[in-house]
């Protein structure tokens, strides 16, 4: 096993004088400065989203807040029947004065 | 450091000069390291870009200039890491592309006119390689950044972010590994031809 091991390490010196070495292209630098300017593109525009998105759920929580703080029926109006709502939208005294309902109605009672 | 820590700060602040310095200091390097990890001269730029891009969108998380060689080293692994995985899955739909005829003809156009220093380095070269390549990709980095990069424990502790026993035992390991496949490969070659075990 030692012998292999000499061996081995060996081996691994001459594989590194094996390989020679690599020199960049000219075109290294500017592939790397496209590719930067790239990514830079991909991350503002998810940036935008990100900002368009807050503002509709910005403007979403605004429209649900005004809608749930808007004064809701009273319980009067509710249960208010229908011939109730009629008598208060035409008092007495404006039915009579139009002949529908006698001025007096003690004179009613005589007949 | 083959640059100073000045240069580091400012690129680390966004100054586009000076992270063009860093990289030209330091392309070299990483070319050479990257080219002895994937073992594939035609992917080598494509790997130290990838390296340098990540290197760029990252600088602002480094904590001290001290540490930045370690950590280049450690961005330089793991893109290397990541290639060789990519390339494992692409190889395998690859060589089956390819009829024994061509895979002949390339050989043998490969294989043309060399001296015999260079027939002898490209004997090494595909030994070791095919070696390496008999281990995992782990064991295949963490050996070359320490057999052939020459580099230290203290600073594969830096990379690794393991302490020292629990490196020394991957490497051990590691070393293990390539050796059972140096023997193996060396049975295969000693053996008479024609005999039959």
């Amino acid at each position: 096993m030692d012998q292999f091991n000499d061996e081995l390490n060996g081996l691994f010196a001459s594989y590194k004088a094996a390989l020679p070495d690599v020199e960049a292209s000219a075109n290294f630098m500017p592939e790397l400065w496209r590719r930067i300017e790239g990514r830079r593109s991909i991350l503002l525009r998810i940036k935008k989203l990100t900002q368009v998105f807050l503002a509709a759920a910005a403007a979403i929580s605004i429209v649900f807040v005004t809608m749930l703080s808007v004064p809701a029926f009273s319980p009067s109006d509710v249960r208010a029947n229908y011939v109730e709502v009629l008598a208060d939208a035409y008092p007495t005294e404006t039915l009579a004065s139009h002949g529908i309902l006698p001025r007096d109605t003690s004179e009613v009672n005589a007949k | 450091m083959l640059v100073d820590f000045e240069q580091i700060q400012k690129a680390k602040a966004g100054d586009d000069a000076a992270f063009n310095q860093v990289v030209l200091a330091y392309r070299k390097r990483i070319l050479g390291t990257i080219a002895r990890l994937i073992g594939r001269p035609e992917d080598v730029e494509d790997v130290a870009q990838e390296v340098f891009l990540r290197l760029y969108y990252s600088l602002d998380q480094l904590r001290t200039p001290e540490v930045f060689e370690p950590w280049l080293y450690r961005l330089t692994v793991n893109a290397s890491y990541d290639y060789l995985r990519k390339q494992r899955r692409r190889n395998e739909s690859r060589m089956s592309d390819l009829s024994e005829q061509q895979v002949m003809m390339a050989d043998a156009a490969a294989g043309g006119k060399v001296s015999n220093e260079d027939r002898r380095r490209k004997q090494v070269k595909e030994l070791v390689e095919s070696l390496l390549g008999a281990v995992s990709e782990q064991d295949r980095i963490l050996l070359t950044l320490k057999e052939v990069e020459g580099l230290s424990l203290k600073e594969l502790e830096k990379i690794y972010s393991v302490n020292e026993n629990a490196l020394k035992v991957r490497l051990f390991r590691a070393r293990q590994r390539v050796l059972n496949a140096f023997e193996a490969t060396r049975a295969s070659t000693n053996k008479p031809a024609g005999r039959k075990d």
